[in-house]
């Protein structure tokens, strides 16, 4: 009893330290939020009111005391750009890249831990809950050497700033000086709460105890996403400055500064973007260790492991199209030029490879599912009707890439009658787009669904209702998507835009109203057989990885298509970039970086998961009885 | 379902025979029109009642015990796609994008063909037969396999890196990103908030939905809403515009990007590629006004670098026009296609 009670004291100061370190920063800024020079300057306004220097913020468009030096205007040379020999911004570009990779990483996981370790303290069969809390346990020690990494990266994309590129450095820093430590501070509070988080988990692992230390999960997660948005501001104002004068010069409210126009755009983008990325390579681990394996248990493990990361990151992609939606149009709105040169101009053919990307990732998906359907007896029945899935994901897919800009000879434009094809320009604007993937999307849910539902037989008494409603439901939802992506060409630019919802609504209609109303038909349904895991086909493994390749891909290109909009600008319209690489690289040279990018990530990902493995292996056989991998039930679970 | 499946197999057997006279030539493939229009959704609905034809044939065929394997209907129909891109589709796709969809059509086929394990051991089973060699015939095969595939990859590759006499391809930027701001007759306009001085209505405020109330009918027909002709005299604010834009396109524009405003216009042909086809819902459809007038005004020479290769030969016409003008002349633009200029509210 002493024993426990001591236990939850030690549990409620942990957690009470949590919350501490995560008002730190907040307290330690509390003084003076927004330090940088104003107080000075307010002085100086004091003694001499007529020598206060006024400017007018570029977007805000409030007027404001000027607290900061203009922005340099660099000149080619060592003061402003020392180099190795070699160019600059490809080595920024590494460093930059992988550091991202990782922080999504580490950002993503904790939420996985914690919506996994959640699913094991509300389940009721112990069995599976001590499989759940294990589970999130093994993804919170992998992303502990990743957290190390990460922040080795940071400092070596620090010193890669601070050598390379010093003047634009220097600015940025001076511009969010208010808030350069309150960064620095989140970072010791979230280190703190992740090292408490994990090795608390065997003290804190039953009753009371557990909800605390689920408590500190949510703490980990708050931490880590504030963390993301503040990094986030830096990338928003260099694309849509605020809260400066046309001269770059700071005015005094770092509120400002931080909430420009696509700041919040870019946090939810990234949220989403993250998590998906973060099942991706969770689900690629498993995969890995599927094929791998040994024995039966092995493979029933990893695949259970696989299916749980890729239905989580599957999850959060699935309205990721959306914020990216969300994103483009407040770009638009931002400056037209921008969007432009993003969506119609210089980058377009960036955009149709992201395209071709976003196909991959929800055609992998779908036919991971199929294949998942094969470890289940009574899911034949649905095997026969995936040709027809296939058909119209692939139409979907087709309409989703094909380009506005096309590459042609001149032979082939002579002969197409002109730029306009009378079937490849209707497919290669918006309207057509949003009908495409929203098919796509509608159809991975379609095959959810099935999925659910495969090994089992619905008992209720209106089950052929059900069916019938479901679907003339799916029916329906086609036929809207097309119907509003037809009507799209008929109508003002500014109401097409806004068709976007209805069809966004639609699918996402699908998504709950069906997945509701399948769990409640299921519900008591008499099943087949059970599910057998680790019985899936090597296919659907490779398909896992494809899925997380990928998500790393996409991410490394999307990162680079949002940095390059910028043209010739460190800040945009503020801060020139007057280096000699100051121009947009070929769409090859991208790719080729982007992939190098991708390959030096996984090589890494790796030895992180080798060092994971090192640690496992240390683990006392006794101890392991409990482990999960040995239980390959229960069948019923998805 | 018997019938069904035969009157499938029908479709089938005649989109076949049609598609196959098109390849042969026997049959133009405007034999079935394309309808102005309506070819994109035409497009898919076709292909779709290709696919419901070959499911109605694969069964009939399976009834009379002549099922076709599993193998031969994965490369027949990616082979049936190739074939009805190049030979159905008109005007002619560019190669870049046959070759996209063909990649697409690919994988599909890949992922039906291995969607379930018992399919895929039926889709492997014709390779794994020539691989194990067990019969006189495979073995044959695999020795013929063994000769033929590195001519016909070493084929390829002389034929790709082979030096061409072909114009190189361009990747040219249909939509080159404007300025922020541009100056013609000395006034500088903002792209993203100026407005075209003549969109107005009775009051003379600006007002775009009165304007879009009055401008043609979208569609083959273009017909005028009733009382809203600009060529009657009595006419006056916004339709007059139009009026004097349309003098001004026919006293200069229409030589090139046509009466029907789709680029198919006198001189059009002598260019490559020939000029904006307006009409196309991916072109002025898709822009602010304050696009166009800065197109407009600077013209081909005026096109920034990411323009490049600049295939455009239009004048800036602000060495010819007023700034009035080009406004009329943008108004009229939109009027006479339908389409209405992207606003951001």
């Amino acid at each position: 009893m002493g024993l426990l009670a001591g236990k939850r004291v030690f549990s409620i100061m942990a957690l009470c330290m949590m919350v501490g370190l995560l008002l730190l920063p907040i307290v330690v800024a509390l003084p003076s939020l927004a330090i940088g020079e104003e107080a000075p300057a307010g002085d100086a306004a004091k003694k001499d009111g007529d020598k206060v220097e006024k400017g007018r913020d570029v977007y805000y468009k409030t007027e404001g005391i000027v607290v900061g030096a203009p922005a340099p205007k660099t000149v080619d040379g060592p003061r402003d750009y020392p180099r190795y020999n070699f160019e600059s911004r490809v080595l920024l570009w590494f460093a930059n890249q992988q550091h991202l990779y990782y922080g999504s990483f580490v950002l993503a996981v904790p939420i996985f831990c914690m919506i996994i370790e959640f699913m094991g303290v509300v389940t009721k069969d112990k069995a599976l809950a001590k499989r759940y809390d294990q589970l999130a346990y093994d993804f919170i020690k992998i992303s502990l050497t990743a957290y190390s990494l990460t922040a080795i990266l940071g400092g070596i994309l620090i010193f890669t700033f601070l050598t390379l590129y010093p003047a634009f450095f220097s600015y940025l820093s001076g511009i969010f000086r208010p808030v350069m430590h309150i960064y620095a501070l989140m970072f010791v509070a979230e280190s703190g709460t992740l090292y408490i988080y994990y090795y608390g988990w065997d003290k804190m692992k039953e009753g009371f105890l557990k909800w605390i230390h689920l408590s500190m999960s949510v703490i980990l997660n708050i931490i880590g996403t504030l963390l993301m948005f503040l990094a986030n501001s830096w990338i928003g104002f260099m694309m849509s400055p605020a809260g400066v004068d046309e001269q770059g010069r700071y005015l005094g409210n770092i509120w400002h500064v931080i909430h420009t126009a696509l700041w919040n755009p870019l946090n939810l983008h990234r949220i989403l973007g993250n998590m998906a990325f973060g099942g991706g390579v969770v689900a690629a681990y498993a995969a890995y260790k599927f094929l791998a394996s040994k024995t039966d248990e092995d493979r029933a493990h990893y695949d259970w492991m696989g299916y749980i990361a890729m239905a989580l990151g599957v999850a959060f992609l699935i309205p990721l199209p959306f914020a990216g939606y969300w994103l483009m149009r407040e770009v638009y709105a931002y400056r037209q030029q921008m969007g432009i040169t993003l969506m119609g101009g210089l980058l377009a053919w960036l955009f149709i490879i992201q395209a071709t990307m976003i196909g991959i990732l929800f055609l992998s998906t779908n036919y991971y599912l199929w294949q998942a359907m094969g470890r289940m007896r009574g899911a034949e029945k649905y095997q026969r009707y995936i040709k027809y899935l296939v058909f119209i994901l692939a139409c979907g897919y087709m309409v989703f890439i094909t380009p506005h800009t096309m590459v042609m000879t001149p032979a082939e434009l002579k002969a197409m009658g002109g730029q306009q094809h009378p079937v490849l320009g209707n497919y290669g604007v918006m309207s057509a787009k949003n009908g495409g993937i929203n098919v796509i999307i509608t159809t991975t849910v379609l095959s959810f669904v099935w999925y659910m539902r495969g090994n089992k037989v619905s008992t209720v008494s209106w089950a052929k209702f059900g069916n019938i409603f479901m679907g003339i439901f799916f029916g329906a939802a086609y036929f809207n998507i097309i119907f509003l992506a037809i009507y799209g060409y008929y109508i003002p630019a500014n109401v097409r835009v806004g068709l976007s919802v209805p069809q966004v609504a639609t699918t996402l209609s699908c998504l709950f109203f069906m997945f509701a109303l399948n769990s409640v038909m299921m519900k008591g349904a008499k099943q087949l057989g059970p599910i057998e895991w680790g019985k899936i086909s090597a296919r659907s493994q490779y398909a896992l990885i494809m899925l997380a390749t990928a998500f790393t891909w996409m991410m490394g290109l999307m990162g680079y298509i949002r940095s390059s909009v910028r043209l010739f600008w460190h800040v945009n319209e503020i801060m020139r970039d007057n280096s000699p690489w100051a121009y947009t690289h070929t769409v090859g040279f991208a790719a080729n970086m982007i992939s190098f990018n991708v390959l030096f990530f996984w090589i890494t990902i790796l030895f992180v998961f080798w060092l994971g493995s090192l640690g496992a292996k240390k683990v006392p056989v006794e101890s392991k009885a409990g482990i999960p991998g040995g239980v390959p039930q229960p069948a019923a679970s998805h | 379902m018997k019938a069904l499946m035969s009157l499938g197999a029908l479709i089938g057997v005649a989109g076949l025979l049609l598609l196959g006279g098109m390849v042969l030539d026997v049959v133009p493939s405007t034999y079935i029109r394309l309808v102005e229009g309506y070819m994109p959704i035409q497009m898919l609905l076709e292909v779709a009642c290709y696919v419901i034809g070959f499911t109605g044939l694969s069964y009939t065929l399976n009834a009379m015990g002549m099922a076709i394997p599993r193998f031969w209907q994965g490369i027949g129909f990616w082979v049936f796609f190739l074939l009805y891109l190049k030979y159905r589709m008109y005007p002619p796709i560019p190669f870049s994008v046959r070759a996209m969809y063909g990649t697409v059509s690919l994988v599909a086929v890949f992922m039906w063909v291995s969607a379930s394990e018992e399919d895929w051991q039926k889709f492997k089973q014709p390779i794994m037969n020539v691989l194990d060699a067990q019969t006189g015939g495979n073995r044959i095969l695999r020795y013929l396999y063994l000769v033929l595939l590195p001519i016909l990859i070493g084929g390829f590759s002389f034929n790709a890196m082979m030096p061409k006499s072909e114009e190189p391809i361009e990747l040219r930027t249909v939509h080159p990103a404007p300025p922020a701001s541009t100056k013609v007759h000395g006034k500088t306009y903002t792209l993203q908030t100026s407005q075209n001085p003549y969109r107005v209505n009775p009051e003379g405020k600006y007002d775009q939905e009165f304007s879009n109330a009055n401008i043609v009918e979208q569609g083959m027909g273009r017909l005028m809403k009733p009382n809203a002709n600009p060529w009657d005299d009595k006419n006056q604010g916004y339709l007059k515009y139009v009026r004097e834009g349309g003098e001004i396109f026919f006293q200069n524009c229409h030589f090139c990007h046509g009466d029907n405003l789709n680029g198919r216009g006198l001189h059009a042909f002598a260019f490559n590629p020939i000029p904006a086809n307006f009409t196309d819902p991916g072109t002025i459809a898709q822009l602010q006004e304050t696009f166009i007038f800065w197109r407009v005004s600077k013209g081909g020479i005026g096109l920034p670098n990411e323009g490049f290769p600049w295939a455009s030969v239009m004048p800036p016409w602000e060495q010819h026009l007023t700034v009035d003008e080009i406004w009329k002349v943008v108004l009229f633009e939109y009027w006479h296609t339908g389409y209405y200029p992207r606003t951001w509210d």
